[in-house]
């Protein structure tokens, strides 16, 4: 079902709030006087490096409203700290709001939200937008540590039942968050995932096994971050023609694609083709990547 | 469509350039691959104050391109291996070129091959469409296997797949060539001789990173191009070098993110520039670098952007026309 598109475009924001839930993870509070139409859960911003020199850097939306919205931000290389680096006061320049997001309503009324570190920063939209339907939801969520699990309150404040899982067991369950969520056994209506790749492979499995729909929210390097590059592609379906099938969201200006054979474990002589993370995505139905 | 050299005001600089037959009001191309057919940016940037786009290179064959992960930020660049994705000329004929009709600035198709056959056939069938306005030969792929690349890296495949190219079209026609060579000056004169009307320098540079935790390429290619800050040094040299050996117009490209940087290019010697992985920093870097450039004219008292062409460069051979 397609969705109405909110207009992207080049926004400057001036940073407004600063804080660090924990070491290395910053949420920046940005005023972005440009942003007027409300930004979709699981939309993303490519933000320009306030120095210039490198690519700018693809970050979810966390929050937002008008004229203001929030990015969560986990340093792991130059361009994450130069970003958590800023401080109150200065200006930054962002593409926004970019790529289809999450699709609220085709997720029925019991949703499971699954989160693997930084992957928490998409779905906090997502748990607002589940609840303003009247439909239910639990948060499975999972890091390394204890002191990584950030911003659970924020769910919690909504209703959301958060159950955590951490890779040395210092808070909930002791494994990985797709164990935690496979053991649980719960019967949810749909499944929202969001998480580095091999979280969310697994995620698939057990999404597949239990028959609950998945929409996962994918990461790859990105370069342009608007559909320019093809340098952010995944594998999946597509028809004979090599159209992709069962996209979220509203497919825009899809040029033609080739098509490629894959054959999988379960499955047998699959057709696919390679679409974009940032425009076709960066949300899809688990069933339709061929990965 | 080709936007005409109309000078709006006469107090300000001529920006305009002509390649082949191709006018250009900006002398801004948008590098192949990078910039999708132009509409991916249309929402950032005004594309009337581009020169033109160059479109993403296409293949007789229609092509998956190479498995992910495509690119990995590197420090100030990034290394790319799509591979050449496209859906094959016959797909893009009938489906894609007819909605590049609308673009308010130049567009010029890429073609790239495995063989000289292949150049002829694709360059043929792309260049008689009227919403392409010039063709560009992509002889310089560094991401599919050696065979794309060996064009640009081998004088005698340079020479035969411009050749071909030139036996059929009228069009523009600018042949891009690799940095991967001991001597571009001399590929260069081999794509002039051959029919070139123009040169895209530099494509680019071969490189690899190395992911330290998984021991193993980053890139699932292997290999790839380096583009960005990281190879502008390289570029400004190659279009230093080819300016001295050519008549024909240079499209300097490799890293140019600001004015200043594509004004080493002009000063070296390149006519026109292209900016790729610059639109990926800042998406409104092209119209920053036509108004630093008009500044910098201005500042000079200049008129012509064609009059600092090879400023920088003593032995400068080309045509400042
Ligand atoms: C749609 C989308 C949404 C995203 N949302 C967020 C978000 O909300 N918050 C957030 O923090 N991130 C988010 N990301 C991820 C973020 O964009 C990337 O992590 C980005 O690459 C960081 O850039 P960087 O320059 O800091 O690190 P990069 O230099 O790009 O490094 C990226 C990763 O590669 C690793 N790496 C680099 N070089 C090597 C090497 N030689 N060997 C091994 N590993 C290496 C780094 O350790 C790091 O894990 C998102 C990504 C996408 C696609
Ligand atoms: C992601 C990416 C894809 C590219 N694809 C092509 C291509 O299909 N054909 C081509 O001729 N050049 C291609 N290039 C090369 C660029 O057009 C340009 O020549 C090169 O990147 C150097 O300029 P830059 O540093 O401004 O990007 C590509 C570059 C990048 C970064
Ligand atoms: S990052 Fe360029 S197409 Fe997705």
């Amino acid at each position: 079902m397609p969705l109405a598109q909110t207009a992207s475009s080049v926004h400057a924001a001036v940073v407004v709030d600063r804080r660090e839930p924990a070491p290395g993870i910053v949420v920046l509070g940005l005023r972005v006087p440009s942003l007027e139409e409300s930004v979709r859960p699981g939309q993303f911003a490519m933000v320009a490096m306030p120095s210039g020199e490198q690519a700018a850097v693809a970050l979810a939306i966390y929050e937002a409203g008008a004229q203001h919205l929030s990015l969560m931000i986990v340093v792991v290389g130059t361009r994450t700290a130069a970003l958590a680096n800023l401080a109150i006061g200065e200006r930054i320049e962002m593409l926004a709001p970019l790529g289809n997001g999450f699709e609220a309503e085709t997720l029925g009324d019991d949703v499971a939200l699954v989160a693997g570190g930084v992957g928490i920063a998409s779905l906090l939209l997502l748990a607002a937008a589940v609840v303003r339907r009247g439909a239910r939801a639990c948060l499975y969520y999972g890091a390394r540590a204890a002191g990584a699990l950030v911003e659970s309150d924020r769910f919690a404040r909504l209703g959301i039942e958060v159950s955590n899982a951490t890779d040395d067991g210092s808070r909930g369950y002791r494994g990985f968050v797709t164990e935690l969520f496979a053991a649980e056994g719960r019967r949810h209506s749909g499944i929202a995932g969001c998480g580095p790749t091999p979280m969310l492979r697994r995620l698939a499995e057990v999404a597949s096994q239990r028959r609950i729909p998945a929409q996962l929210s994918l990461e790859e390097p990105f370069g342009c971050g608007v559909g320019a590059c093809w340098g952010c592609v995944i594998p999946h379906a597509a028809d004979e023609n090599g159209a992709p099938q069962n996209l979220i969201g509203a497919t825009r200006n899809l040029p033609s694609l080739a098509v490629g054979h894959r054959r999988t474990t379960q499955r047998k002589d699959e057709r696919f083709t390679y679409v974009r993370v940032c425009r076709e995505g960066p949300v899809f139905w688990s069933e339709e990547l061929r990965w | 469509m080709v936007n005409g050299a109309v000078r709006v005001d006469p107090t300000e600089p001529d920006l305009s350039v002509r390649i082949g037959r191709l006018e250009l009001r900006y002398p801004t191309l948008m590098g192949s691959g990078c910039y999708g057919s132009g509409e991916e940016y249309a929402p950032f940037i005004d594309l009337s104050l581009l020169g033109g786009v160059v479109l993403k290179s296409v293949t007789r064959l229609p092509r998956l391109g190479n498995d992910p992960p495509r690119l990995a930020a590197v420090p100030s660049g990034m290394l790319n291996a799509i591979g050449l994705q496209n859906p094959g000329i016959d797909a893009y004929l009938e489906r894609d070129v007819a909605k590049f009709a609308d673009r308010p600035c130049a567009v010029i198709g890429s073609v790239a091959g495995f063989s000289v056959d292949d150049y002829a056939y694709v360059t043929k069938r792309l260049a008689a469409r009227d919403e392409i306005d010039a063709v560009e030969l992509n002889i310089s792929c560094p991401n599919v296997g050696t065979e794309g690349e060996t064009f640009a890296c081998d004088p005698e495949l340079a020479e035969a797949a411009t050749r071909a190219a030139r036996a059929v079209t009228g069009k523009t026609l600018i042949v891009k060539l690799s940095p991967n060579v001991t001597d571009i000056a001399r590929i260069a004169r081999i794509a002039e001789d051959a029919g070139a009307d123009a040169l895209a320098v530099i494509n680019t540079v071969r490189g690899m990173a190395i992911d330290v935790e998984r021991q193993r390429p980053r890139l699932g290619n292997g290999s790839g191009g380096l583009s960005g800050a990281a190879i502008r040094p390289i570029a400004v040299l190659a279009v230093y070098e080819v300016a001295q050996a050519v008549r024909i117009p240079i499209v300097g490209q490799g890293g140019i993110e600001t004015a200043r940087d594509a004004l080493e290019f002009f000063l070296a010697g390149a006519s026109a520039v292209g900016i790729g992985t610059g639109n990926f920093t800042d998406a409104q870097a092209p119209v920053k670098v036509v108004a630093g450039v008009r500044d910098y004219l201005i500042a000079r008292g200049k008129t012509r952007l064609r009059d600092i062409v090879g400023a920088a460069n003593p032995a400068f051979a080309g045509v400042r026309a």
